[in-house]
């Protein structure tokens, strides 16, 4: 089995607010779009999350969505247990439908 | 994680509230499971997580649903921790202070109710977090700005609460609360100023009405779980000076204060500064490990060398200001002149932004997680906490306080992480981060005992702190021995009033009623 590396995701904006002041949609919602929503601020091409993986993967694969290695399994207990610098995600941040979906995502784009 | 139960609570009693709370929220909002537990230890634990752990968690959607959650906790005696986003990183996350507590989740609670335009307010529930009303912001065009605290994961309501920090003119964030709604533990919903009045419209307008003024007794205290939550939002200015003054030499802190405060308090400085020591300086963008593997904290001699490499001065302060372009010349001018009367050598550097440009990450109105970096510092997995003293700014007061702190750091072999924010023109806030291998069982327990040796060091002059972890709040409250301890003993009585069962957050600041007493 390859060496698993560190992973940080993080939040973003949860699932907005809106205007008729609703609370937030429970729809499913799609990996990909859990992603961007919740990731990106650490995991983006500028984020903190890849700064510090840039130190600790392959070249060029510090982004998840550039790493060669992202079982989805390991994502799934990175996110609800964190890692190193990475804080974990709660049931009410990332469900465990919504957690499988994004580690299911990021295992495609591997 | 094994099983962990509330102190004192049967098994089977434990069934039945767990039962009682599914009853009121749904199943799936009462987690139980090791792997839903333990998401809610705290990441950055200074010692064993476990001494934290919490029971369950249970997550109810409104008033209604938090109602009934209380009432099975008072019948079963279930101590209850409220969370709103639990991204209290640093002063615990969302563990509880009392092992076993059950996590009163309160995320899915994320209304945000009404953002009022004309008189700069927004009312908000406990879910919501920087990244939602930043977006919400945004996706309306508002006219109004947030006070972001350095992270944006955390809650609105959250953040004000813990008496949270800004870097805008509303920077202080626990006074921008305006009008709260709380639910005792009784289940009785309250709301307090002006919204007790019914049909008002001036509820988030003025916080003095008739009689005592109560929101402040519902920061940092388990006295009632507020349910939403009045804050005042700045107007967009016309302009901004980001400035960045570096001042080169260690001996010239006391001088740096006497000109910073001067300007702040006469608001040419109109918002929080902030003033890093040489050792916050040289992390950016480096690992310790590239510096120095000695024995002990980073010797302050390398520490200069480094920022010599780095042309920065030993103290760096840094502040925005908000004003028309004209009159924000007129703040830097009046800057300038102070800094050549007492410190020369202060090298000065301004960035400007007028409305309509785009915005840039000096302004600080955008959200991120990015301080979540520093925490490796030592290694993975990392952690940290703060030792936060408020202090006047005076020369004498600000001199004697950072020399204690500073010895004590390098007495206990830990990097004197220290900076402060200049919170109005009265108050210094100094945040002297404790940064661990949260692994290394030696390290961290050297850092509990340097915590607590500075309570004493800071009680023995007279001062105290404005926050603290979970794992010190019982020693930050001895600190207070005025009058025989009379204000955590009214505080007490309060909570024993209040909660006579204890339900809400015991040992939350200290605070433990006759129930958990």
């Amino acid at each position: 089995m390859k060496a698993v590396h560190f992973l940080a995701l993080a939040i973003a904006a949860g699932a907005l607010v809106p205007a008729a002041f609703t609370a937030k949609a429970s729809e499913a919602r799609s990996g990909q779009d859990i992603y961007f929503d919740k990731c990106v601020y650490c995991h983006d091409s500028r984020g903190w999350g890849t700064r510090v993986l840039a130190r600790r993967t392959p070249p060029g694969e510090a982004e998840l969505t550039k790493r060669k290695d992202l079982p989805a399994a390991y994502t799934k207990i990175v996110v609800r247990r964190g890692l190193n610098a990475m804080p974990q995600f709660t049931p009410t941040d990332l469900s465990d439908d919504e957690v499988a979906a994004v580690a299911r995502w990021l295992d495609e784009q591997n | 994680m094994g099983e962990t139960l509330p102190p004192g609570i049967a098994g089977e009693t434990f069934a039945k509230a767990l039962d009682e709370f599914r009853a009121a929220v749904g199943s799936a909002n009462v987690f139980t499971s090791d792997a839903d537990r333990a998401s809610y230890l705290d990441p950055f634990a200074v010692g064993s997580q476990e001494d934290h752990a919490c029971s369950a968690a249970v997550a109810p959607a409104d008033t209604d649903e938090l109602s009934k959650v209380l009432a099975a906790a008072n019948r079963h005696r279930i101590p209850l921790w409220p969370v709103s986003m639990g991204k209290n990183f640093a002063y615990g996350t969302a563990a509880p202070q009392m092992r076993g507590s059950v996590v009163l989740d309160l995320k899915r609670m994320n209304r945000i109710l009404e953002i009022n335009e004309k008189l700069g307010y927004a009312m908000v529930e406990p879910g919501v977090s920087f990244f939602d009303l930043k977006a919400e912001l945004d996706r309306r065009q508002s006219g109004l700005w947030m006070s972001g605290p350095a992270h944006s994961w955390g809650s609105v309501i959250g953040n004000a609460l813990e008496h949270g920090v800004g870097y805008t003119p509303y920077g202080i964030h626990a006074e921008t609360i305006c009008g709260m709604e709380v639910m005792l533990a009784d289940g009785t919903l309250v709301r307090t100023g002006l919204g007790a009045v019914e049909g008002s419209q001036e509820w988030q307008c003025y916080k003095w009405p008739f009689g005592p003024m109560w929101d402040g007794l519902f920061t940092q205290s388990n006295f009632a779980i507020v349910t939403k939550m009045g804050l005042w939002l700045m107007p967009e200015p016309e302009g901004m000076a980001g400035v960045t003054i570096d001042v080169p030499n260690k001996e010239d802190l006391g001088a740096l204060i006497e000109t910073l405060r001067p300007l702040r308090l006469n608001d040419t400085i109109n918002a929080t500064y902030t003033i890093a020591n040489g050792w916050r300086q040289i992390t950016s963008g480096v690992r310790r490990a590239d510096l120095y593997s000695g024995p002990g904290a980073v010797p302050a001699e390398l520490v200069g060398k480094e920022l010599a490499r780095r042309e920065r001065g030993w103290w760096n302060v840094i502040f925005n200001l908000f004003d028309r372009p004209g009159a924000l010349d007129l703040r830097i001018a009046a800057i300038r002149e102070a800094f050549a009367a007492t410190l020369p050598n202060a090298r000065i550097s301004v960035t400007r932004w007028q409305k309509g440009e785009p915005q840039a990450p000096w302004m600080r109105q955008e959200v991120t997680l990015s301080p979540l970096g520093i925490v490796d510092w030592y290694g993975s997995p990392g952690g940290h906490t703060d030792f936060g003293p408020v202090i006047a700014p005076t020369a004498e007061r600000l001199e004697q306080v950072y020399g204690i702190i500073e010895k004590r750091f390098i007495e206990y072999g830990i990097d004197p992480w220290i900076g402060a924010f200049g919170l109005g023109g009265r108050a210094l806030v100094m945040v002297a981060d404790l940064i661990y291998q949260r692994d290394d069982k030696e390290m961290t327990g050297r850092c509990r005992e340097l915590f607590r040796k500075l309570c004493e060091d800071m009680a023995a002059i007279g001062v105290g702190l404005y926050r603290s972890h979970i794992t010190f709040m019982d020693d930050v409250v001895k600190m207070h021995t005025w009058g025989d301890g009379a204000l955590p003993d009214l505080n007490s009585r309060l909570k024993t009033m209040l909660d006579p069962n204890g339900i809400i957050a015991p040992g939350k600041q200290g605070i433990h009623g006759k129930a958990n007493g």
